[in-house]
């Protein structure tokens, strides 16, 4: 290592000392101030990982990220992981650098990355993945990338090698044409039964979503389905050519929707073309997460880690014991009780709603609305999210808008059918907790990411002493 | 006379990328909470245009290969389209839908993909940063209006030239290429424009002109009833306020400073 780049190492220990000593947590300044000193480091750093395993796509990275972290990594064969969304370039570093001795060496060898899809351009030359998970392809964030088309030529450069297995879902289209690159797809997807009393199909949504892979990628033709689960995730299959949602390695379905006794039942085949069961092996998995998206998430981690060799019953020992990440669905139980979660494009915001739906207590929502380089800058967004089915089915909701972007919130919801004296703008993510709220009806907190973290230690405090550390936290 | 105000959304599979539908609930709400009933009509990819059964058209925006895939069936609309603009039909172009009413796109590669040739006017996709970010402007050609600026978001890689008057001038963003200080188009009843957010819920000036001129079209004068927009202009001051542009013209701030150092 030049001496440059252990000059950068070092500034960087020098610097998380420095925060330490002040108090402040592990942020993503000492990964910055390396870079300043030296711009080449993250491909100094990634270029020393053994195994790397990268997790990418749309929604569901960090969910997915964390779970098969809890399935990877043990004391005996430590993994390197990048928590809490911080999936940019300055993020990874971060990670990588706590690793990373005075001498510049990385002494963790395993590493599973969270990797946000514009940063697999950096990433890659340094380092291919052993196995690339990629969640789901939807509308996100369009003016950071331009538009979905590049996003799709982005991770199929990421997809592309021969010594990459690519982790992907069937049910998604898009997933499904970037998988064509990769010499050997594994594809997850959900699996309901036929049967007419199903349960486990949660929720299939209306027709008014944005469906982004409803065209073939082959022909362009329109895609039929034959069963949507949610955005365009389905079963389908193209009317004019060969394009279909293919074979599955790995089926999952969901036993006891919503209740704490909820499992992910994985029907895993063996890796042939062959749709029968050859040498096909059953297992169930314990699921700790609300909603068919999480459920998806499961799967992915799981599919992952059974591809990378972990047993059934590591997995299932794992997911019993995992903590959901910061702000999706976080409860902070009190009075009232508050329910925090993260919203940062359409079909994301669709499935929280959904499942906020599901609720059927009267409630508030409080939407925290920022346009940071991180939320995205364009708001547009928020008129793609189906907010005319949830106002419709949630009568009698108060609502209120915060964040740098609170009056086109609230602009949104009053075009949405609520009652204009029914929408209540305040000025800052304190003031939240000032509405009036006499009945301690629940609140939801639906937030963009800039503003997640300062909203999980605000509600934290707000909580009353007897109630404080009960919240569910990933510490 | 006794149909509803009907609005053309055309090819909503396609041409759906920057929430277009939010123009559309835009400009339905303003109608009914009046007593005005209005209907939109999606016209898919090959389907007939009935011009004499609609009074406005809408083309939103959609990313390269869709928009190019809207260009291989255009002619078929051209000379209906042609006649609408001719007759004074109001028209609303966002985005990819702006520069499908020109001559011709040029992509990178060099490659054109004609448009619609309602107006002459052509795009280029020319090298550099992707025109990205909020955006105001004030709008001159639109006469009557509460308010003389326009504001949202714009994402664009094509650079746009024409004769005509633009929409506005820009006061803060890129505009119509970046160079000319003009972003968008206003030919008859035809706006064209970057701007999106979308474009009418913070605008409900302009949404409320374009009711106003559909309701022409039809043969009906009355003006619009006020509405209670204090949310929309909230939204919409919001924006000027990020861009630092304050809510008096130029020529009333433009005063000379009394303080001498």
């Amino acid at each position: 290592m030049s001496f440059r780049a252990l000059l950068a190492v070092w500034m960087s220990k020098f610097v998380t000392i420095g925060l330490k000593i002040m108090g402040r947590g592990a942020t993503s300044l000492p990964g910055v101030i390396a870079q300043r000193v030296y711009l080449l480091l993250p491909d100094r750093l990634l270029r020393q990982i053994d195994t790397c395993v990268i997790v990418t796509g749309t929604n569901g990275k960090t969910t997915t990220t964390e779970l098969l972290y809890a399935m990877l990594h043990s004391d005996d064969e430590p993994w390197l992981v990048n928590r809490g969304g911080a999936n940019l370039i300055q993020g990874i570093l971060a990670t990588l650098l706590q690793k990373t001795n005075w001498r510049g060496r990385l002494t963790v060898k395993r590493v599973l990355l969270e990797v946000d899809e514009a940063t697999m351009r950096l990433v890659l030359p340094s380092i291919r993945p052993q196995v690339l998970v990629l969640t789901n392809v939807l509308r996100d964030q369009l003016d950071r990338y331009g538009e979905i088309d590049q996003t799709i030529m982005l991770l199929r450069n990421a997809a592309w090698g021969a010594d990459t297995t690519l982790v992907t879902n069937a049910d998604d289209p898009l997933c499904v044409a970037i998988s064509s690159i990769n010499q050997k797809p594994v594809f997850f997807g959900y699996a309901p039964m036929e049967s007419t009393d199903e349960t486990s199909v949660v929720d299939l949504v209306s027709g008014n979503q944005v469906r982004d892979g409803a065209f073939c990628e082959k022909c362009g033709a329109l895609l039929s389905y034959e069963r949507y689960f949610y955005g365009q995730m389905g079963i389908y299959a193209c009317p004019e050519c060969s394009f279909k949602r293919p074979e599955l390695s790995f089926a999952g379905r969901v036993l006891d929707a919503g209740t704490a006794a909820s499992q992910l039942c994985v029907n895993e085949y063996a890796a042939t073309q062959d749709w029968r069961p050859s040498e096909d092996r059953e297992f169930l998995v314990p699921n700790p997460l609300k909603g068919l998206y999480n459920a998806y998430n499961l799967l992915a981690a799981t599919s992952a880690a059974r591809t990378l060799g972990v047993s059934p019953s590591r997995i299932a020992e794992a997911s019993k014991r995992f903590i959901q990440p910061l702000g999706r669905m976080q409860v902070f139980p009190g009075h009232p009780e508050r329910i925090l979660s993260l919203i940062k494009n359409p079909t994301g915001a669709d499935s929280v709603l959904s499942t906020v739906a599901q609720d059927a207590r009267e409630k508030m929502v409080c939407f925290v609305i920022n346009d940071n380089f991180a939320d995205g800058r364009d708001v547009s967004w928020l008129w793609d999210v189906d907010l005319e089915v949830f106002v419709e089915n949630s009568p009698s909701t108060r609502y209120v808008c915060a964040g740098t972007r609170a009056a086109d919130m609230a602009l949104r919801l009053a075009y949405a059918g609520v009652d204009r004296l029914d929408i209540k703008i305040v000025d800052d993510t304190e003031a939240l907790l000032l509405v009036g709220n006499e009945e301690a009806l629940p609140v939801y907190v639906l937030s963009t990411y800039t503003a997640l973290h300062p909203l999980v230690s605000l509600l934290t405090h707000a909580q009353p002493k007897e109630f404080r550390g009960k919240a569910v936290s990933a510490s | 006379m006794n149909r509803p105000l009907r609005v053309a959304h055309l090819f909503p599979e396609l041409l759906n990328l920057y929430a277009d539908r939010g123009n559309l609930a835009v400009l339905r709400a303003r109608a009914v909470v009046r007593g005005i009933d209005l209907e939109v009509v999606p016209i898919r990819l090959g389907e007939p245009l009935n011009l004499a059964e609609l009074d406005m058209v809408l083309l939103g925006g959609g990313s390269d290969k869709e928009q190019m895939q809207v260009a291989s069936m255009l002619p078929q609309y051209q000379s209906d389209l042609h006649y609408a603009v001719e007759a004074g039909m109001p028209m609303l172009a966002v985005c990819g839908g702006y520069q499908l009413l020109g001559d011709y796109y040029e992509t990178l590669g060099g490659d054109l993909v004609k448009g619609l040739r309602l107006v002459e006017m052509y795009t280029k996709a020319e090298p550099g940063t992707r025109l990205v970010g909020n955006i105001a402007i004030e709008c001159s050609s639109i006469p009557g209006v509460v308010r003389q600026t326009v504001v949202g978001f714009e994402n664009h890689q094509g650079r746009t030239y024409h004769p005509y008057l633009p929409l506005g001038k820009v006061l803060s963003g890129y505009g119509n290429n970046g160079r000319d200080g003009l972003e968008g188009l206003h030919h008859l009843g035809v706006i064209g424009t970057y701007i999106h957010g979308p474009l009418l819920p913070k605008n409900p000036h302009l949404a409320d002109y374009l009711l106003t001129k559909a309701r022409a079209f039809r043969g009906v004068q009355e003006p619009l009833v006020e509405l209670d927009d204090t949310l929309e202009w909230r939204a919409h001051e919001h924006v000027l306020q990020m861009l630092g542009i304050s809510k008096t013209t130029p020529a009333e701030t433009s005063q000379p400073s009394e303080s001498l150092a």
